[in-house]
């Protein structure tokens, strides 16, 4: 899908949809520039089989927050590696915030990791890729940023705001041969724990809200971000893809597909 | 809509759309509390058009991105008139950086004002609310908490963010009587009166061209004309009259159609 040799910047490499997201590219071809709050510990493997794949790979752990931090980090990559074509943002802080009772530290550190982060990566990878007039911005946010949680003001706020950051940068950046578009990523197992809410009863039953009864996983997210990635993808722009089988079109309870029976037990 | 002897706290109101919103608040009754930064003479000027109606206000300076501030403004609106019924948030900043001037200090206080500091406004008043079981919160967005501005984006990031804030909002406090509304106007025109600190963002030559074209877009706007305050402060009044109970977590753009287009 065109993505052979093309260098990918993840910003959150040592999350599960970053792991996959990396797994599908590695198939592709690609090289990458991981951001790893671990230092590359909790990628050990991932990064093994990328080297014997063929797959070049420069692990940073950097405040991504820091614009002259990441402007560094990328000269020095540019040298390595080359410049970045593909950015992958998909940084996912999910903590409990109420309007009612959540303190200002706790806001700013959703809002800082989930859409300062975003701001300050297509500032300075954008540079690059205007320079190159190419290039692919990705941002995986949630379906929080359209319908709310019930448990954290302060995260769909944050995607919120990359969503809109998505319809402007569609049109500084598209100007300059360069997409971005936004994956509004729904339910996976454990999001009713994530989003857990007195206020909000979306995550009930939440796996058989999916009018299939199937719930995503991360390799649906990475499949999605390798054909945003690729040349397939080109006139896509400012486009918001929800990635949730559906989940927010449900309505009735007693429609909901009912669990298969397993034979000789019960569901 | 009887809001006769409602106490609403409005904030940004020493210009612009605050300033209309906190005038004819009280030209239909409601006591009013002006909340300014650093518009002090456009406060007082809020202040004496109320007076010129017989209307009740006070007057009290708080920079909505300082908590401290925040919660002083609002036991000052508790103080001084023994309830709040109304909040309006609409004092925020549009500074029309170009994408790439904005830089880490400016994104934080861009988000802090428009975004950490409606909620700041919120959080404050819901003790006060939810003792009475009934309240109004107002959010004034812009119809860019949807599309693009093309060329102020943290000022649609944080618009963003509002519409979201809201929603939570109005699903979380429910439970207290206190409904969350959203009102997303569009161009309005404010005359001199906007404070807004703003760095050109083009040279003076496309500024000339950017002028043009906006008025070249306005005259094609639906019903002729932009927006005024008064559109969005009669709106405001609806919203916050008895009749709208049932609604909350609403965004309702206020644009004259101009969105169609």
């Amino acid at each position: 899908m065109t993505i052979h040799n093309k260098i990918v910047f993840i910003t959150d490499a040592d999350s599960k949809s970053g792991k996959a997201i990396l797994h599908q590219l590695v198939s592709e071809g690609a090289h990458f520039i991981l951001n790893s709050p671990s230092n590359g510990e909790e990628i050990r493997l991932d990064l093994e089989q990328c080297h014997a794949a063929g797959s070049k790979t420069v692990v940073i752990n950097i405040d991504l927050c820091n614009r002259s931090e990441l402007d560094a980090t990328l000269e020095q990559t540019a040298q390595q590696l080359g410049t970045v074509n593909v950015l992958v943002h998909n940084n996912n802080l999910v903590k409990p915030a109420s309007v009612e009772y959540c303190e200002e530290d706790v806001f700013f550190e959703i809002l800082n990791a989930n859409t300062k982060t975003a701001f300050v990566c297509t500032q300075s990878i954008g540079k690059q890729m205007i320079a190159q007039q190419s290039g692919r911005i990705i941002y995986v946010s949630s379906i929080h940023a359209e319908k709310p949680t019930g448990s954290s003001f302060a995260y769909s706020a944050s995607k919120g705001a990359v969503k809109l950051l998505a319809s402007e940068a569609a049109l500084f950046l598209g100007r300059h041969g360069i997409t971005i578009n936004t994956i509004e990523m729904g339910p996976v197992e454990g999001d009713n724990i994530a989003f857990e809410s007195t206020f909000s009863s979306l995550y009930d039953s939440y796996e058989y809200k999916v009018p299939n009864a199937i719930l995503g996983t991360y390799e649906d997210l990475a499949s999605l971000v390798v054909y945003l990635a690729s040349d397939e993808s080109r006139y896509l722009n400012g486009a918001v893809i929800r990635l949730d089988g559906g989940f927010l079109n449900h309505y009735m309870d007693h429609r909901m597909k009912e669990p298969a029976v397993l034979e000789g037990g019960t569901p | 809509m009887n809001l006769v002897g409602k106490v609403a706290l409005v904030t940004g109101a020493g210009t612009g759309i605050g300033k209309g919103i906190a005038v004819e608040l009280a030209r239909r009754g409601c006591k009013i509390a002006i909340n300014y930064n650093q518009s002090d003479a456009g406060a007082r000027d809020t202040k004496a058009q109320i007076e010129e109606l017989h209307g009740e206000s006070i007057i009290i300076q708080a920079n909505i991105s300082v908590k401290t501030d925040v919660e002083r403004m609002v036991k000052q609106v508790f103080d001084h008139y023994g309830t709040i019924d109304i909040l309006v948030n609409n004092a925020a900043l549009q500074l029309n950086f170009d994408f790439f001037d904005y830089d880490g200090a400016t994104f934080d206080r861009m988000m802090s004002t428009n975004l950490k500091g409606y909620w700041q406004c919120t959080q404050a008043v819901v003790p006060y609310m939810k003792q009475k079981q009934i309240g109004r919160i107002i959010n004034i967005s812009s119809v860019h908490s949807k599309r693009p501005t093309d060329f102020d984006t943290l000022y649609t990031m944080t618009k963003g963010g509002i519409l979201m804030m809201s929603r939570e909002s109005a699903i979380e406090l429910a439970k207290y009587g206190i409904t969350v509304n959203t009102i997303e106007p569009g161009a309005v025109d404010v005359g001199k009166q906007s404070a807004r600190e703003s760095k050109p963002i083009v040279s003076p030559e496309d500024a000339a061209k950017m002028k043009q074209e906006v008025n070249k877009i306005f005259k094609k706007f639906p019903m002729g004309r932009v927006g005024r305050p008064a559109d969005v402060a009669s709106l405001v009044c609806y919203i916050a009259s008895d009749e709208t109970q049932f609604m909350t977590g609403a965004s309702i753009r206020l644009d004259g159609g101009s969105m169609l287009l």
